[in-house]
């Protein structure tokens, strides 16, 4: 009786061993949520703090808008300014993005100042009208938006308020 | 068991006799047995060919003769004074030691049933089993126990903040060991070659022990010193397992580790010496990541007459090592396309390095005025120093401490003991990072507390009370006075030893907490001042005892209520996000606590541990960070004539939630699985062992950013004399 009940505690500890020692840890991944290759056009301005990718569930047509982007501020990630193509990869939460786009920073930004010194300086294009965003969808934590590459172009950079409603002049 | 009488001229002018003789197992191997007259709390320990020797009142008297995974042995002898008696004896193997005696859970000695709180055990055969190089894997495997990258959880206690301010207190040989200025453990400051044992303690321990001893308390118990001349030569060699995907690959070679370390000890029956050197190397399993370092430790035992002990101890590491800050993600290096490489470093913490000195100094006074009380006296200095390289910055923490306790014992027997002492500490610190606004300042920190606890038994229940009343005073101007009362019960029954407690525990903040001015993830973080202490209560109830001849279960139910939990947070100052520490959060933990010790054949040896754990941060109605719901772990051992064979494996369910989310929480997660597998070999005094740790090579984190260990293969080799 008692060898019997051994043996079954002794089988259940390895079924349980075996079933939860299945490898599923970390594995290479392209990207955590949109990621894409940036290719610049002209130098980046003497005034410049920062580029970071970001994108928007909708369109920001007022400033009360400007600051709902992914990811959250503390977790961008600055592009590399080497002028070579490169890779990023922002992780963003699973959703429809309507607005993915490189942000200039110039030096001395804060939030109050985000006008003068916040510019769109490209952002990724639909494929069949390249005159309009593309929009980018996020399926799931596994299900990355790969491939939304585009062009940042120092010499026509635009403020946050070239895409009000109305516009600024 | 043999027996000779034979006169001991010395022995009889002190009215005294002497026990000697060797203690071995079943299968004769030699046994470090701790035989110990119950009357007196006399003892000794034996040494590595099993010899013991006692000295006891004459008389009748009653010895007991134990050690950790053998069934004691209670033998009662009778001695005229100035004789002496040889008796061998045979300890039959057990499950678990039935009667292991611990003396953290109370501050004095008692046996492992007796405690009202539950305590985890270490055994120095455990620690010889997985060959372990330093003392936080040694401590890693303890059930209810976690680390996190460095940072020790018991059930749950203390996240993850990058090492500052443990909620766990450490203790070597009694003396409290965390870093003056951090807060922190520095787990490598004790050579683990010293360490015979471990406690751990769990739950708040503030009642005996006061700041820091919030979540528990882990007690590094060095070996006793043998009479005689002893020594132990220890090398060891391994490898690191390249990463598991060609294009995770940072390094064209291998990457090693190496270790030497060496003991010698001679002892009298008045006087002993022991003394530790040893070095190691490791290229580190990922990019930035090599260490070196020195350790040694000494100690010296004078013992003037029976009763009487005066002991110096001391230990002093240097450690210089590369950091690897975060993992890269893509912006952040060249990743090869990839969203991130775990074995690469981000370009901003290249060059990031740190050299860490630290030690320790302690001298106690043990004296056994009587069978009914005994008290001591201690003094002790702890030194902390390490320099930073990227980001550069220093800080040197030296904390002098002192304690004076009493035991007593009313009748001689266990039935109601009180505990009463005083401890003090005064902590100063002299850094550019803890200083003054990034500039080089110096802090102090002066504690004062008197503590007592009473413990009687009515019927089959002891009942605990006791409480501590802490002063901490900061820079001669900010006070804090904290209370944390405990009680307990304990009943044997027959369905094993029921145990019940409820008591509060706190922690100060560190002077680091205050007054860190620092720059993390690309934040300034500022320094608060006017932090107050974290506090929380804590509840138990458990059962332990034996379920069957070849099991044993202990079980316990808890739960801790904290408030005013201190972590970082985000601030904004002027529209800029800054990270400040602060008094954040209220929290609950509970869960279940569970061991099962089985023997299913005589040299098969089992342990299945499961944590479950439920935690809430109550102020922002979430999970609390960094705690894993799930923590189940299995250790195996088989033996046969000189071979042995043995596995461990814990699954580590994934943490729900983390820290500073913001930058953080798209990173991935994942359930840890870990797999590590022994083989040993042991003729006389030469032994050898192969160690394959995260066998299965699997990839996980636990903390940001921050790879766990790769599979390691090493070969122990080591020589006892």
């Amino acid at each position: 009786m008692i060898a019997a009940m051994r043996s079954r505690v002794a089988r259940a500890a390895l079924t349980v061993v075996a079933a939860l020692a299945c490898n599923d840890g970390l594995r290479p991944t392209t990207c955590s949520g949109i990621c894409g290759t940036v290719t610049f056009n002209g130098a980046a301005p003497e005034s410049t703090q920062a580029v970071y990718v970001v994108a928007y569930h909708t369109f920001p047509h007022s400033q009360d808008s400007l600051f709902k982007f992914q990811p959250s501020l503390a977790a961008l990630r600055a592009l590399p300014l080497t002028g070579i193509p490169t890779f990023y990869d922002a992780a963003v939460p699973p959703g429809r993005y309507e607005w993915v786009l490189a942000v200039w920073v110039k030096q001395g930004f804060n939030l109050t100042n985000a006008d003068s010194t916040l510019r769109e300086a490209g952002y990724y294009r639909d494929p069949a009208d390249t005159s309009q965003p593309g929009v980018v969808t996020v399926a799931g934590a596994t299900q990355p938006a790969d491939s939304i590459n585009f062009v940042v172009d120092f010499g026509h950079m635009h403020p946050p308020c070239h895409y009000y409603s109305p516009p600024c002049p | 068991m043999g027996l000779a009488t034979i006169p001991l001229g010395a022995a009889t002018a002190q009215g005294t006799a002497t026990l000697y003789g060797v203690v071995r197992d079943t299968l004769s191997h030699p046994v470090r047995a701790n035989v110990r007259d119950v009357k007196s709390g006399r003892e000794t320990t034996g040494d590595a060919t099993g010899r013991y020797r006692l000295m006891i009142v004459g008389g009748t008297a009653v010895v007991r003769v134990a050690y950790l995974g053998l069934r004691s042995i209670v033998d009662t002898v009778v001695l005229a004074a100035g004789d002496s008696l040889e008796r061998d004896y045979r300890l039959e193997a057990a499950v678990v030691e039935l009667q292991p005696t611990i003396v953290t859970a109370a501050k004095h000695s008692q046996l492992l049933d007796q405690s009202v709180t539950s305590v985890a055990l270490v055994s120095d055969t455990d620690l010889a089993r997985r060959a372990v190089s330093t003392v936080d894997e040694a401590v890693n495997k303890a059930p209810g126990v976690l680390f996190l990258n460095g940072q020790v959880n018991i059930r749950g206690s203390s996240g993850f903040v990058e090492g500052l301010g443990s909620r766990v207190l450490l203790l070597v040989d009694g003396v409290p060991a965390n870093q003056g200025d951090r807060g922190g453990i520095d787990w490598d400051m004790v050579p683990v070659a010293d360490v015979d044992h471990v406690e751990v303690v769990k739950g708040a321990g503030s009642a005996l022990y006061g700041s820091a001893a919030l979540g528990g308390v882990v007690n590094l118990i060095t070996h006793d010193i043998p009479v005689g001349f002893h020594g132990r030569f220890r090398a060891t060699g391994g490898t690191y397992a390249n990463p598991p995907y060609d294009t995770w690959q940072f390094r064209d070679y291998t990457g090693g580790l190496a270790g030497v370390d060496a003991t010698g000890s001679y002892g009298t029956e008045t006087v002993r010496g022991s003394l530790t050197l040893g070095g190691r190397h490791s290229d580190g399993y990922r990019e930035q990541d090599r260490s070196n370092q020195w350790e040694t430790s000494g100690r010296a035992e004078w013992v003037p007459e029976p009763g009487t002990r005066v002991t110096a101890s001391g230990a002093w590491t240097s450690h210089q090592y590369q950091n690897f800050p975060t993992w890269c993600v893509a912006g952040a290096c060249d990743t090869r396309g990839q969203a991130y490489q775990p074995f690469m470093i981000d370009n901003s913490g290249r060059g990031s390095y740190t050299r860490s000195n630290k030690g320790y100094v302690a001298a106690t006074l043990d004296r056994t005025s009587s069978p009914s009380f005994a008290w001591q006296a201690r003094g002790s200095w702890l030194r902390t120093h390490f320099t930073d390289a990227n980001p550069d910055d220093w800080s040197v923490a030296n904390r002098l401490g002192a304690e004076a306790r009493g035991v007593l014992h009313v009748g001689g027997g266990d039935d109601r003991v009180f505990t009463a002492g005083i401890e003090g500490a005064h902590t100063g610190t002299r850094s550019d990072i803890f200083g003054d606004s990034g500039r080089v300042g110096d802090h102090t920190e002066i504690e004062l507390a008197p503590y007592g606890e009473a413990e009687q038994r009515i019927g089959r229940l002891m009942l605990t009370a006791g409480a501590r009343l802490d002063h901490v005073i900061v820079d001669d101007s900010i006070a804090t006075t904290v209370a944390s009362p405990r009680i307990g019960a304990v009943m044997p029954s027959a369905l094993g030893t029921w145990r019940a407690s409820a008591g509060r525990g706190f922690r100060a903040p560190t002077l680091a907490e205050r007054y860190v001015t620092t720059t993390a993830f690309g934040f300034k973080v500022v320094p608060n001042p006017d932090l107050r202490p974290e506090t929380a209560w804590s509840f138990e109830i458990g059962n332990s005892g034996a379920f069957a001849s070849w099991g044993r279960l202990d079980a316990a139910l808890f739960w801790t209520e904290a408030s005013q939990l201190i972590e970082p947070a985000f601030i904004l100052v002027d529209s800029t996000p800054e990270i400040q520490i602060r008094n954040v959060s209220r929290a609950r933990l509970r869960g279940l606590d569970a061991s099962i010790a089985v023997t299913p054949v005589p040299a098969l040896t089992a342990t299945l541990a499961y944590l479950y754990l439920d935690s809430r941060d109550l102020t922002r109605d979430t999970v609390l960070s960094f705690r894993p719901r799930h923590l189940f772990t299995v250790s195996s051992d088989y033996r046969w004539r000189s071979w042995s064979v043995g596995a461990d494996f814990r699954y580590t369910s994934r943490i729900e939630r983390i820290e500073l989310d913001q930058i953080f929480g798209q990173d991935p997660r994942v359930a840890a699985r870990v797999l590590d597998l022994r083989a040993g070999w042991e003729r006389g005094p030469v032994s050898a062992r192969l160690l394959v740790t995260n066998a299965l090579n699997y990839m996980y984190n636990f903390v940001p950013r921050t790879l766990e260990p790769v599979r390691t293969m090493s070969v122990v080799a080591t020589w006892t004399y």
